[in-house]
């Protein structure tokens, strides 16, 4: 069978099913009663079901198909949702979560029955059956039993009346060009078959099975005539059957049997067709055909019913369900297209502006307007494209409540999550990749941050921990905060188990400062847990989350009081792909710097530097800054006179500032940042390329390589 | 020198099996061949940026259509004297795939020639001591020896930079 084409969409929704589910099923933890959580629960689950049969993916339907049950007791009110049944039911999320996860990689469910999980689920309702009274049953439940036992008798209902709807294929008009190729046919003992297929009512994605159902038979044929036709049939619009005329050489019920293999199809009917009645049928209405029309009718009429009956519930279900946003999902390549469109717009932009400097030089002034005109129109349209790419960090930060929640039972601790800013947007690449370093620091707030219940009593500390993420847009930058209100960092115990483990010297400990003893925290392999918990202690988390960040061009920071908490701070640039820069010369070359990584530009007499262990600093308005002269840096010849000024690009990292001694300012730029390729191994103070206005090519100095 | 009409020959030309074009260039008074199927351009000498801290065969940077690609110099890297940028100097765009496009620079590019399988002969047997550049020699049929390039060799990072 073959459903790969559906495959992505299947993924897709069902990833956000299990998220809509997770989500919900907090809820209901939060508010027990509620019954508007309870529905979307019921529909997200009764969907995800569906969905996983139509896909084949049995075990899966299985799976969900039991959690259905539980909820459907819980809406009918005959079982109170409680902090185990949370938990049976959480584990099922993730295993629904291990059978898409192999689906996607293997586009297989995977061999997992998860009877454990069954026997469990099967166990409340069992228990539930025990307390509640069986005699009345809820209208939710009869409903629901109702619905299921329809769409498995819609089988055996449909052989019944199949004498009814064998007749359907009369129906077709056939013009005298389609009556002319049947005849053909038959002249190349070929016979013309009417087929009737009915789809099952329980089926999602109707168009698909169709489409199958098509294939399927055209291995065996040639289909002539579709009623309705195959674009209507692709668009979904048809009720839940279809006639299909089909040229074969092959008897009717090798054909027939073709349709039928295809699952989730409730019924084929079929016979030869005999033109003459057809041609009887157009005419006048002879009492068989009639017969046939009439026949049919019932079924047709039940189908509108049936459907009726459908659109109340669903529209029952409408009513309380949150207004979903308007969203169209676009293939990330697609933007990246789009983006790189829009980078070589700005390139020419650039290439405009520079040409018209020399223009109105010499007084032509009209294209200066223009050029200014194209100018603003390319800032917005980078704008909106940007903003096209920026999603919500919601989708990543959404799964840590249900983490924190699992770490609390876990860990034993009491703790609560209080998130704010889900909805700050960040470019895509980079929201894709914040999720982990955001895990790692929230595991380590609830593992090292928090005290343990005894020890914040004593504390005089709310027994219930509290751990935050507050995400907030600041200028070009996001910040995400995780700040916790835990024990914060022991420096001396920092301090002794780096000593212990040789990472300082006894004379490096006396001399740092407390900020350099937190930053010991992001070394490789450094973990001052006692003992190593699988939540967090194996040294792997702090030393990944600072270079993902700053591989992200972010940067990361700790705050901490010891016995008050701690606060980790996360910067990110809004975008990677296009950023300021002040263009400078070093050695009649061109370098770009990125203006988020500068302070301020100064201008040094060469009296002012002074030097400090054999190293040139200057005295900044009373901090001290060593002096980088970019011309060693990068084995140029200056073009600086001895004597000149110096002129110095005051650089920060963090807390630490460096001044970058460069020739000559040329200037703000907007510019595109291009991979340098893979055959340069990176420079480490080199972060790319961009192309300037005149084809040129300058490189992008990476500040925070070179302090 | 127009690329596409050499593809467009080059496509027609493969129908007939055993045979492959190859692009003529000089390096000093050497002629080398370049297997046509791994160019995908070739462009005049234009301004190469310098990347600093790479070895002196690795010239530079150019932008190729908004692209960032490296350039390397053959001489160089084939231990030959210093390129000497002219009017005839070209930039091969070469399709390479692991690393992407990249650019070598050449003397001149002079012809297209179509060599049979008969007419290349491998350098295995003539072994010569130290790296290798060549791969095979092809023959024409006015006696002249065409040494034709081994691409992996020169796509590959020299680690004696």
């Amino acid at each position: 069978m073959d459903v790969s084409q559906y495959l992505d969409i299947f993924l897709d929704e069902t990833k956000e099913h299990l998220q809509n589910l997770s989500d919900q099923i907090m809820a209901l933890e939060a508010n027990p009663e509620d019954s508007n959580t309870i529905n979307e629960i019921f529909r997200a689950a009764h969907t995800l079901k569906g969905m996983a049969g139509t896909m084949g993916y049995k075990r899966m339907q299985t799976l969900t198909h039991d959690m259905e049950n539980v909820f459907s007791e819980v809406r009918s009110g005959k079982l109170k949702a409680n902090s185990d049944m949370i938990d049976i039911l959480f584990n099922c999320l993730d295993a629904l979560d291990e059978y898409t996860q192999n689906i996607q990689n293997t586009a297989d469910e995977g061999t997992n029955d998860n009877e454990p999980l069954i026997k469990r689920l099967n166990d409340l309702l069992k228990g539930q059956s025990q307390t509640a009274e069986k005699a009345e049953p809820a209208q939710a439940e009869t409903e629901k039993a109702d619905s299921s036992k329809k769409a498995e008798n819609a089988a055996p209902e449909n052989t019944a009346s199949s004498a009814t709807g064998e007749e359907k294929w009369y129906g077709i008009h056939l013009d005298s060009s389609q009556i002319h190729v049947i005849e053909e046919a038959r002249k190349q003992n070929m016979e013309c078959y009417g087929i009737n297929v009915v789809v099952q009512d329980s089926c999602l994605l109707k168009a698909a099975r169709a489409f199958l159902v098509f294939k399927a038979v055209e291995e065996k044929g040639e289909i002539i005539v579709s009623n309705p036709s195959a674009q209507d049939v692709e668009d979904e619009r048809f009720d839940k059957d279809f006639t299909l005329l089909v040229l074969s050489k092959h008897p009717l019920e090798e054909v027939m049997k073709a349709a039928e293999n295809v699952s989730e199809i409730a019924n084929v009917t079929g016979g030869v067709l005999e033109l003459e009645k057809t041609k009887d049928y157009k005419p006048t209405e002879t009492p068989q055909a009639e017969g046939a029309t009439q026949n049919a009718e019932p079924q047709t009429s039940q189908a509108p019913a049936a459907k009726n009956q459908e659109k109340t519930t669903d529209k029952k279900a409408a009513a309380g369900k949150p207004v979903v946003s308007r969203t169209v999902r676009v293939d990330i390549e697609k933007l990246d297209v789009l983006m790189n469109l829009v980078s070589e717009l700005i390139i020419a932009k650039n290439s405009l502006v520079a040409a018209t400097g020399q223009l109105r030089s010499s007084g032509e002034n009209g294209v200066g307007e223009h050029i200014e005109y194209l100018e603003r129109v390319t800032t917005s349209l980078h704008e909106s494209v940007m903003k096209v790419r920026m999603v919500p960090i919601e989708s990543v930060v959404n799964k840590f409540p249900r983490m924190i929640r699992d770490l609390s039972k876990k860990l034993n601790k009491n703790m609560e999550l209080h998130m704010s800013g889900e909805e700050t947007e960040l470019d895509r690449t980079v929201v894709d990749e914040i999720g982990d370093p955001l895990m790692h620091l929230l595991r380590n707030s609830a593992d090292h941050g928090l005290e343990s219940a005894e020890v914040r009593a004593q504390r005089g500390k709310n027994p219930v921990g509290s751990i935050f993420l507050d995400a907030y847009q600041d200028g070009n930058n996001v910040v995400i905060e995780v700040r916790d209100d835990g024990n914060g960092i022991d420096i001396e115990a920092v301090k002794n188990k780096a000593l212990e483990r040789g990472t300082i010297t006894p004379e490096q400990a006396a001399v740092m400062s407390d900020k350099d003893v937190i930053n010991l925290l992001f070394l490789p392999s450094f973990s001052t847990a006692k003992q190593v918990t699988d939540v967090s202690g194996r040294g792997v988390g702090l030393d990944v989350v600072k270079s993902k960040i700053e591989s992200l061009s972010g940067e990361v920071e700790v705050k901490s009081q010891l016995g008050q908490g701690s606060t980790w701070t996360i910067r990110l640039p809004l975008t990677l792909a296009i950023i300021q820069t002040l263009m400078v010369a070093v050695g009649g070359e061109k370098y770009a710097i990125s203006l988020g990584s500068i302070q301020s530009l100064e201008s040094i007499r060469p009296d002012e530097v002074k030097h400090v262990q054999n190293k040139e600093v200057i005295n900044l308005r009373g901090s001290v800054l060593p002096l980088i002269r970019m011309e060693e840096v990068l084995d140029v010849e200056s073009t600086r006179k001895p004597g000149d000024d110096l002129t110095v690009v005051i650089v920060k990292k963090g807390d630490k500032m460096a001044g970058l001694v460069i020739d000559e300012l040329l200037g703000q730029l907007e510019i595109v940042i291009k991979p340098l390729g893979k055959y340069i191994k990176q420079c480490k103070f080199i972060s790319g390329a961009t192309i300037l206005g005149d084809g040129e090519v300058a490189l992008i100095l990476d500040a925070n390589a070179l302090i | 020198m127009d690329i596409n009409s050499l593809k467009n020959n080059a496509d027609q030309k493969k129908e007939s099996v055993g045979t492959s074009q190859y692009i003529v260039v000089t390096l000093g008074k050497e002629q080398y061949g370049i297997d046509i199927r791994f160019i995908d351009n070739i462009v005049r000498m234009q301004r190469i940026t310098r990347v600093p801290k790479m070895p002196p065969y690795l010239v530079g940077i150019i932008n190729l259509r908004g692209e960032v690609l490296p350039v390397v110099s053959l001489r160089l890297k084939m231990g030959l004297e210093k390129d000497v940028y002219e009017k005839a100097t070209r930039i091969i765009i070469l399709k390479t795939e692991q690393e992407g496009n990249m650019g070598v620079i050449v003397d001149e590019v002079k012809e297209v020639v179509t060599l049979e399988e008969t007419q290349v002969d491998s350098v295995d047997d003539l072994r010569i001591e130290g790296k290798n550049y060549v791969c095979n020699v092809g023959k024409r049929e006015n006696g002249d020896l065409i040494s034709i390039l081994d691409l992996s060799m020169i796509t590959l990072e020299d680690s004696a930079g």
